[in-house]
Formats: C-alpha cells, sequence, structure tokens
C-alpha cells in the first residue's frame, strides 16, 4: 500500500475556471450577478423588469440555467437583450465550465457586456458552492415560500451579498412574517443588503436597480483606480 | 445532491495523484469536509460508492474528516456548545456580530493505493 498526500481542493478546478472568468469580466468592466433562489421565486420576472428599466442606458445579458426548456432565455430575449440557455440535463447547478462554454459559443453578443445576469438552477442548495466568477451572489426569496427559509437554508443566505424578497404585492394574502425574514437574514448575514420589491407592482424596484447601477460604478472605479496606479 | 458531481471530481483527483506513481487501485481517499461546505458526509458516501462500482476501485473507501466551524464574539469570545451546522452570525448572548472561521474546507487530503502489476509483467 502506498499512501500519497494530494492536499487539493474538490473545487479547485472549478476555481480555476472561475478565476479565468473572473478575470475576463474585470478587464471587460462587466458586473457579473449570480441569481440563486428555490423554483418560482421570480428570477427571470425580475430580470425581465430589469431589463425593461435599464437597458436603454446600459447593455445588458442574460445566462439562463435550467435542467430543461428555452423558455426563460426567450423570455429576456422578447425582453430587447441577448440571452443564452444553458441546459444542464439533470444538474441541479451551474458550474464555471458551463458558463465560460456558454459564453464563448455566444461570442461577440453576449461580450462587453455593462451587466451579466446568471440566472442560476432553481434550487438553494447546490449553486452555493460553485463559483461563476460573479462579482456577487443574490438570492431571492418570495414571500409565498415562508419566512422561515434563510434559517433552513443557511448557506446561500449568509454567503449571497443581496437578499431581494419577492412578490412584495402578495403580502396581504400569505402569513408571511416580514419583520422575521428580516431578522433571519440579518442574523445570517450581517453585512448583506437586502431588497424587498414586487416586480408585478414596481414597488421596490428603484432600490433594486440603484443597486445594480451602484456596484457598476464601484466597480469600474476601482478598475480606473487599478489602471492609473499600475 | 451535487454530491454525485463532487465524487466524481474526488475520484479524477485521486485517480491523478495515483497515476503520477504508476498503475494501481486505490483503497482509500481521505478528505476534509467542513461544517459549512454545504456538503452532506453520508450522501457523499453514498455517491462514492456510485462512481466507483464497476471500475477497480470499486472496493475503495471515502473517509470523512469532519471540520467543525469556530464562531468567536468580541465580547464573549469563542460560542461553545451551538447546534452543528449553525451559520449563525449573531452572537447568542449579546447579539453582536460574530466572526467566523474555518468549516468551509473541502479537500482531498490523502490517497492511499495498492500498485497493480502492469498487464503482461511478470511478478516477483
Amino acid at each position: 500500500m502506498i499512501e500519497v498526500d494530494v492536499k487539493q481542493g474538490v473545487l479547485a478546478a472549478n476555481a480555476a475556471a472561475a478565476a479565468t472568468l473572473r478575470a475576463k469580466f474585470e478587464a471587460s468592466g462587466t458586473l457579473v450577478v449570480n441569481l440563486i433562489s428555490s423554483p418560482g421565486s421570480g428570477k427571470t420576472t425580475l430580470l425581465e423588469k430589469t431589463a425593461a428599466a435599464l437597458k436603454a442606458s446600459l447593455r445588458l445579458g442574460a445566462l439562463e440555467g435550467d435542467i430543461a426548456t428555452e423558455r426563460d432565455a426567450e423570455r429576456l430575449r422578447r425582453m430587447g437583450i441577448p440571452a443564452r440557455q444553458i441546459l444542464t440535463g439533470g444538474s441541479c447547478h451551474l458550474d464555471a465550465r458551463l458558463v465560460g462554454r456558454a459564453l464563448a459559443e455566444e461570442g461577440p453578443a453576449l461580450a462587453g457586456l455593462d451587466i451579466l445576469f446568471i440566472e442560476n438552477v432553481g434550487n438553494l442548495i447546490c449553486p452555493t458552492s460553485y463559483d461563476l466568477g460573479e462579482d456577487f451572489k443574490v438570492v431571492l426569496l418570495s414571500v409565498t415560500e415562508g419566512e422561515d427559509k434563510p434559517f433552513k437554508y443557511p448557506a446561500i443566505f449568509s454567503k449571497a451579498a443581496v437578499t431581494v424578497v419577492t412578490k412584495t404585492d402578495l403580502l396581504p394574502y400569505v402569513p408571511f412574517d416580514l419583520t422575521a425574514a428580516r431578522e433571519q437574514v440579518r442574523a445570517l448575514n450581517p453585512e448583506g443588503t437586502l431588497v424587498e420589491v414586487s416586480a408585478t407592482t414596481g414597488a421596490g424596484m428603484d432600490a433594486w436597480l440603484s443597486l445594480l447601477t451602484e456596484k457598476l460604478a464601484a466597480k469600474r472605479v476601482k478598475k480606473l483606480v487599478g489602471a492609473a496606479s499600475a | 445532491m451535487h454530491e454525485m458531481g463532487l465524487a466524481i471530481e474526488i475520484r479524477r483527483i485521486a485517480r491523478e495523484a495515483v497515476a503520477s506513481r504508476g498503475p494501481g487501485r486505490i483503497e482509500i481517499v481521505r478528505i476534509a469536509v467542513g461544517e459549512l461546505s454545504a456538503v452532506e458526509p453520508d450522501l457523499l458516501g453514498f455517491a462514492w460508492a456510485a462512481a466507483v462500482a464497476g471500475t477497480e476501485d470499486a472496493a475503495s473507501k471515502l473517509e470523512v474528516d469532519f471540520r467543525p466551524a469556530r464562531q468567536t464574539c468580541t465580547a464573549c469570545g469563542e460560542i461553545a456548545g451551538r447546534a452543528p451546522g449553525s451559520w449563525l452570525r449573531l452572537c447568542p448572548r449579546c447579539g453582536d456580530a460574530l466572526t467566523v472561521s474555518g468549516g468551509d474546507d473541502l479537500d482531498v487530503l490523502r490517497v492511499v493505493f495498492e500498485e497493480s502489476v502492469p498487464a503482461g509483467g511478470a511478478g516477483s
């Protein structure tokens, strides 16, 4: 019997692919947002409304992760932004190699964007572990899911820089304790940002859109400062 | 259930380590799994059995070295005796923000393998 010390991260190959992507996004000044939530919490609807609000002033694009169908990419293309579907064929998350391959195949349509949205496969667990080269993760929590989801799925709520509570127009009709949800998110992620939106009525959308444009501006400034000091 | 993908990746890494030292059959792969790595060690064990079934490594074992996370409050010190997998970042005593360290490990530590005689080679 022979023993070999290995000491290698299980996700090292994904981390290397993510680092390559991050360097590319850095060079093009593209803000990359990785959206994670359970199925049906409103990721695509939020992106549709975001596209409608920002596409005149910013170059947006999206990668849409799903097990099957082109529906989400089609919905975003109908909103006038380039979008590519990534079909995982059963896998529960996107990884950096899938993202890299999709971007390479799509070519110029998704290159040099201001903001690239990566909509992960609907799942609160597995996507948490895979770095896609993004600037930050966003987790969505719809009020129809119940306010206890942060404590039930703590990994994603503690890792996501931004939590978006969605479908707030339904609050009068569902027993969702918004205060409890805010407290749970804060307990898991004291530095995180929480926004509450209804994509249907538009309530809270300004806060979400400002957050995106501020993060983009911060990334651009950082790049300029880096270039000036280099 | 991303444990299957992880099991396949662990075997790929272990196979690479063996291949660099000649042909062999994997006996044991020792890995570190952190409390906060979002990996369920039992599920990973099942996934490992599936990943090696029907291969030369079918009899191999995946050994898990579980690594807890540590939570420290600036005022109250280290928080002991909390529930496993707890992600809370607020001190249960004073409500201040806690510092979390470690517990995010997910590494292949060591591979133990049995050298196999190359096909056609003479045994000694």
